[in-house]
């Protein structure tokens, strides 16, 4: 029965991704400019989801991962003029990399404390990068040649969520699902039937950190420059984590419509920056009040709801 | 005599200054069920977490097929064939019943085949008897099925050695044949089964060999039936004079009788004793009439009656899981009844939360101490006076510092950093102090040296004689007997047998009831 779902789901992947690579032929700068903000934050998204969800590991070092792929990537085609696609699966080993050397160490915090654990990772990065004048200091760096046409980076975008979207797919519906959320609900009772939670959450850190390390790069390939203070800000991870709260946490559609939310949400309240971040306040209390569950488990109970409101 | 499956060698256990497991000493022969026995306290879940690996051992050596595996964490102990399930299930509660299999079965075999890896699970679920309840969350079980749960998981491991822990407790009789039935399809050549257990017909029924634990240490092993006609093993779990000579611990027993001393009698211990209600002298001043209460699924009390008086000592009795700490808990409003009346002072109070039943004047020395860690002594005893003024304060602390002088000695120490009985005062201490007019004590006794059990009951004594109403639950029958004015005793949630301390002591139902008897 996982099977057949999982098979249906990349199937449903693979044709939305294909129709979504012709996009620029049928819509302006506009269009794909959002598009391609709803692209990077779904990636996020997602590996946040498959984080926090999945294996229950709350992280708000997203930021710190994606300004690792942002420097890296830069630094890669600015000194060594790697091709960008070389670049961004450098930028992503990279990610990998960090989240596997500081997963000793975050891993022994538990539930809170790994949540802070994170945060800080993600300051020391930033002020690290901020002091030391190779990485380009407090004004960052520039890259040195003009990035590809928007159309090319959507391309780029498009092919970085496909990824993340498989690779949620990978853990949602195989038995990698089984052992993450075992892991999730009790560590020690999983231990006891043999699963390693070491290793299972190192996995999970890894894949998500990647994928952050992936979204980074190609974000900063776009922006052309890059600081400190904009690629490890703390707003990365906020962001991504008012999304999967708005869509869901641990349900597979839940980054999807979060993102989507989220961005529609900044595009209409675009000239009202202060109300913006109000709305999204108040559009959290509600949910997380009314909805825990986000808008997808939200959508999914309401048959039953009307159902009880029918009778009462 | 073949080589032994698994092999324990000198196992210690120590938290702290307390020892859980004292050099225990186990070898099990493949195709074997070995029963393991004893009171509460006495290591027996330990032993299970020291071979399942959830605890490091301090010393010793365990040996699976000759090798040395105390030090591996319990994953790599599940992958190397022991299967073990917890005393309160801990399935994973959102995922199905079969995905609970899935785990075990996935982790030790990552890239196994999805077909014979589904017809392995539905064998195992016919097995536990789960096979209609496959696709249902694991939420939905009631605790029987929990616990058959926790033994089909273990048995997807496939294991070589399994530790069945309590996995009879809170069933009724029925439940315990087909718990019976299952185990006994486990047994083969192949796998040695550990059950520790309290409902002793399960070890009755299918264990060949017991060990019987007692303060962490094997006080008997051999053959099942010996075990049980053993006078020693009924004293351990009846407590007579003679087992507390017999069985303690003497090194623990001289470590805490420096510490442990109770002042002389006639201490002032007015302070503490709330005066008794004016309004008519002769009304009960509990009375409790078809109380029925449990945990969720579980029922455990099932129409409980009791009345007691102002002033009076009263022991409630009975083997483990026959609902003692419920009925406790029931009274000081932990839980609340599902049926029945529960008056107190002549207030209906049923369904009353707890904070309230407290300040009605029920105090509730918790099984298990509970004491506050990061409180001091002395910020452990002023919690329960809040809201009394500072004089009075003084007077009751000076009091219960009267009653235990070592609480003023170590007033400044953390409240857990003392031994496990100056913690039991601490407890009994911090009961006091609320000065309340009814006080339950709850298995003060647990896992103390004998001496310094005697040393609390004298204190309990004293209360009784300044006039003090008591409610004392104990496993330990002549200590309880010995200062009760009247006694119950509890028996599969409701009162199987009450009366004079002196008729139940002869009465043979008490030991059929702890101990159980071929019938």
């Amino acid at each position: 029965m996982n099977a057949r779902a999982g098979g249906a789901e990349v199937a449903l992947i693979g044709v939305a991704f294909a129709a979504l690579w012709f996009a620029p032929l049928f819509t302006g700068d506009y269009g794909l400019q959002i598009a391609f903000r709803v692209l990077i934050y779904l990636t996020l998204a997602e590996s946040w989801n498959l984080l926090a969800g999945s294996a229950g590991l709350v992280s708000l070092g997203t930021s710190c991962f994606v300004g690792l792929g942002a420097y890296v990537a830069f630094g890669l085609l600015n000194n060594l003029d790697a091709p960008l696609p070389v670049a961004l699966a450098v930028a992503a080993l990279a990610g990998g990399a960090l989240a596997a050397l500081v997963s000793p160490a975050l891993f022994r915090l538990r539930g809170l404390y790994f949540t802070v654990g994170t945060l800080a990772l993600a300051e020391l990065l930033r002020l690290t990068m901020v002091n030391v004048s190779a990485f380009g200091g407090a004004t960052g760096i520039i890259l040195r040649d003009d990035p590809p046409p928007l159309p090319e980076l959507f391309h780029y975008a498009l092919v970085v969520a496909l990824i993340a979207s498989l690779a949620m797919t990978a853990c949602a519906r195989t038995r990698v699902s089984v052992i993450l959320r075992a892991v999730r609900d009790d560590e020690d009772a999983a231990a006891q039937m043999g699963v390693r939670p070491f290793r299972v959450k190192l996995g999970a850190f890894v894949l998500a950190s990647a994928l952050g390390a992936l979204a980074g790069g190609v974000q900063a390939v776009k922006l052309g420059a890059i600081e400190p203070y904009g690629m490890f800000g703390l707003q990365w991870s906020i962001d991504v984590l008012s999304m999967v709260i708005i869509g869901g946490v641990g349900l597979r559609l839940g980054s999807l419509v979060g993102a989507l939310f989220v961005v529609a949400l900044g595009e209409a309240l675009a000239d009202y920056p202060e109300a913006h971040i109000a709305i999204t306040g108040a559009i959290l209390i509600v949910l997380i009040r009314f909805a825990p569950r986000g808008v997808v488990g939200f959508a999914a109970n309401l048959p039953g709801l009307m159902r009880k409101w029918a009778v009462a | 005599m073949s080589a032994p499956l698994l092999e324990v060698t000198g196992l210690v256990k120590r938290y702290g200054g307390l020892v859980a497991i004292d050099h225990v000493d186990l070898r099990l022969q493949p195709g074997t069920i070995t029963g393991v026995i004893g009171p509460n306290g006495a290591g027996k879940s330990t032993l299970i977490g020291l071979i399942g690996g959830a605890v490091a051992p301090s010393e010793g050596v365990i040996r699976l097929d000759g090798r040395d595996v105390s030090r591996l964490p319990a994953s790599e102990r599940a992958r190397a064939g022991i299967g073990r399930t917890y005393q309160i299930p801990r399935p994973f509660l959102d995922m199905t019943v079969e995905e609970n299999l899935e785990v075990a079965q996935y982790s030790i075999q990552p890239f196994a085949r999805a077909a014979p890896a589904r017809a392995e699970r539905t064998a195992l679920l016919a097995r536990a008897g789960l096979s209609d309840v496959a696709r249902l969350p694991a939420r939905a079980l009631p605790l029987l099925r929990r616990k058959r749960l926790e033994v089909a998981r273990a048995l997807a491991l496939k294991p070589h050695i399994v530790l069945l822990d309590e996995v009879g407790a809170g069933l009724v009789d029925s439940e315990i044949t087909e718990l019976i039935a299952l185990i006994q399809t486990i047994a083969d050549p192949g796998t040695a089964i550990v059950i520790v257990e309290h409902v002793l017909r399960v070890v009755r029924e299918c264990c060949a060999r017991s060990l019987v634990l007692n303060f962490g240490k094997k006080l008997i092993e051999g053959p099942t039936a010996e075990i049980f006609a053993n006078d020693e093993v009924a004293a351990v779990y009846l407590g007579t004079g003679g087992a507390r000579a017999a069985t303690g611990n003497p090194n623990l027993a001289a470590f805490e009788e420096a510490a442990v001393s109770v002042s002389p009698r006639g201490v002032a211990l007015s302070p503490l004793i709330a005066p008794p209600s004016t309004a008519d002298a002769g009304a009960p001043l509990l009375e409790l009439r078809g109380i029925c209460s449990g945990y969720g699924q579980a029922r455990v009390l099932k129409g409980v009656d009791l009345r007691v008086r102002q002033g009076q000592a009263i022991a409630i009795l009975g083997a483990n899981g026959a609902g003692k700490t419920t009925l406790a808990r029931t009274i000081s409003g932990a839980i609340v009844p599902t049926a029945g009346s529960f008056r107190f002072a002549g207030e209906n109070v049923s369904g009353r939360p707890a904070h309230r039943i407290a300040q009605l004047g029920i105090a509730h020395c918790m099984e298990g101490r509970r004491i506050f860690p990061t409180l001091s002594v002395q910020e452990n005893l002023l919690i329960a006076a809040r809201g009394a003024g500072a004089d009075v304060t003084r007077e009751r602390l000076s009091a219960v510092h009267d009653l235990f002088p070592i609480l003023a000695e170590r007033k400044n120490q953390p409240g857990t950093s003392m031994s496990g009985g100056q913690q039991q005062m601490l407890a009994i201490g911090r009961a006091l102090m609320a000065r309340p007019r009814l006080v339950i004590f709850d298995e003060i006794s647990l896992g103390l040296a004998p001496v310094v059990m005697d040393s609390l009951y004298d204190a309990l004594a004293e209360l009784k004689t300044a006039g003090v109403t008591l409610i004392v639950i104990e496993q330990d029958v002549d200590r309880a007997l010995a200062l009760a004015d009247y006694a119950f005793v509890l028996e599969h949630g409701v009162f199987g047998l009450s009366g004079e301390p002196t008729e139940i002591a002869a009465d043979p139902r008490l030991r059929h009831i702890y101990i159980g008897t071929a019938d």
